[in-house]
């Protein structure tokens, strides 16, 4: 009898945990948004470098009964360079997924690192892009933002985003190079000369661009001033000239910056650090559109990333540089 | 009766766990499996630059009787950094194994690797002779 007991108390329990355990939470309608709110998010990705901006959107909305928006302003940790601004348009996605503006107010004025626009027309929702312009100071650097919005009624409400780290890395896009003319470029200056030009910069120059249509593979080739003559077909080098960089030939490496916003790839202060450049050649010959050479200077001083834009067989190519120093 | 369905059943697990334990297929040192396979040759060679690109001028020319590979390369290869791939016959494998770049710049003393059978007894060296263009 006892052991019935038992078995019955057990069977009860089990039961009722089976109940508990199944209980259905109701889902509770989230309150409508009843005062100033606002949100923020970072367009931009891949690494942040120096010159080129950071763009985020920033919406901010509050009920109509509560009255408009007054103003709208990011605080930045480090002031951006010229060219900092928050948009003084709002923008919705039409149907054809089409960003369209709509003005709200003044053009955004810069004072220190804060960037403020003020509302010109009535209205209590908006989503306002920010374009900051990476200085020079922030390099190595962190920064983060604070964006703020004042409503008529008074109140202000705020979203920090960050802290975001800032590229070590230069960048220069779309240098003309070619063959015995605009041939020698250097990595210190992120700069091609020719003979012209190069006068007494002839410690600076890292590579040279050549073009030969014979042998079939040579074609399109960056070779060092130092490198063994036979890579060097033809060339007379001006004094001077003795430079041994070593050169890593890469294809399918479409740095986004580089190449003109295609593709989704990006280099970053990591690959310039991890990369080894044990046993690697003073010459890439054969080089492709699309292609491109990782760079070391012979004095270790910087690691780059060369990437041909394109290249044309009558001998010239357009390059794109990115430099790390180390 | 009781003493001898015990000693009878301690026997037939004893027997049914040495006989669920047996080995049916045995590998060798680096886990692959030993077949019963003998044939044993390079049927394709390869070599890559440190841009993935095929450095080659012109098809290698494999003999398997003389075991050799005859590999011509493009003018102004960087044979320090190179990435020799041998497709081989079925479950045989490569001794020394390519695990990455690979220095094939010394022309005077060619590289050997050496492909081992399926059934892991048969070994037969190739020789690797690099020319540039």
């Amino acid at each position: 009898m006892r052991n019935l007991n038992i078995k019955h108390s057990f069977l009860i329990l089990v039961m009722l945990t089976s109940m508990v355990a199944c209980k259905k939470e109701v889902y509770k309608i989230p309150d409508p948004v009843s005062t100033l709110t606002n949100d923020c998010i970072k367009r931009t990705i891949g690494p942040n470098i120096v010159g080129l901006p950071i763009e985020f959107a920033y919406a901010m909305a509050i009920p109509k009964s509560q009255g408009k928006i007054v103003s709208a302003q990011v605080e930045a940790t480090i002031a951006g360079a010229a060219g900092t601004l928050l948009e003084n348009r709002s923008f919705y996605t039409n149907a054809s997924g089409v960003d369209v503006p709509i003005t709200i107010g003044t053009p955004s004025v810069n004072t220190g690192a804060i960037t403020k626009v003020t509302y010109s027309i009535d209205t209590n929702a908006a989503t306002l892009r920010y374009y900051y312009a990476i200085p020079e100071e922030a390099r190595g650097k962190s920064v983060s933002f604070t964006f703020s919005a004042t409503s008529s009624d008074g109140k202000t409400v705020s979203y920090k985003l960050g802290p975001y780290a800032i590229s070590k890395m230069d960048i220069k896009k779309n240098l003309a190079v070619s063959n015995a003319n605009n041939a020698y470029i250097s990595i210190e200056d992120m700069t091609v000369y020719n003979n012209a030009t190069l006068g007494s910069l002839t410690n600076k120059i890292d590579l040279i661009y050549l073009y030969r249509a014979a042998p079939v593979n040579f074609t399109h080739a960056l070779v060092s001033p130092g490198s063994d003559p036979a890579y060097l077909p033809g060339v007379i080098l001006p004094s001077g000239l003795t430079k041994k960089t070593k050169v890593l030939k890469v294809f399918n490496l479409q740095d986004r910056n580089l190449a003109n916003l295609q593709y989704g790839i990006y280099i970053d202060d990591k690959d310039f650090q991890d990369i080894s450049f044990a046993d690697a050649p003073n010459y890439a010959l054969g080089l492709k559109a699309e292609s491109g050479t990782w760079v070391e200077t012979a004095d270790g001083k910087y690691r780059a990333y060369i990437f041909i834009n394109s290249i044309n067989a009558a001998g010239s190519a357009v390059i794109s540089i990115l430099r790390y120093t180390l | 009766m009781a003493r001898y369905l015990k000693i009878t059943l301690s026997f037939l697990m004893i027997t049914a766990l040495i006989t669920a334990c047996k080995k049916d297929s045995p590998v060798d040192e680096d886990g692959l499996l030993i077949t019963f396979r003998q044939e044993c040759f390079v049927s394709n060679f390869e070599l890559l630059g440190s841009d993935f690109i095929s450095v080659r001028s012109k098809t290698a020319v494999i003999d398997t009787v003389a075991q050799t590979i005859d590999v011509e390369v493009l003018f102004g290869t960087d044979l320090k950094n190179v990435y020799p791939q041998f497709s081989l016959a079925t479950d045989c494998k490569l001794d020394p194994k390519v695990v990455g770049k690979t220095d094939l710049s010394d022309l005077a003393n060619p590289k050997t690797y050496t492909v081992v059978s399926g059934n892991r007894k048969i070994r037969k060296p190739y020789k690797l002779n690099i020319k540039f263009q």
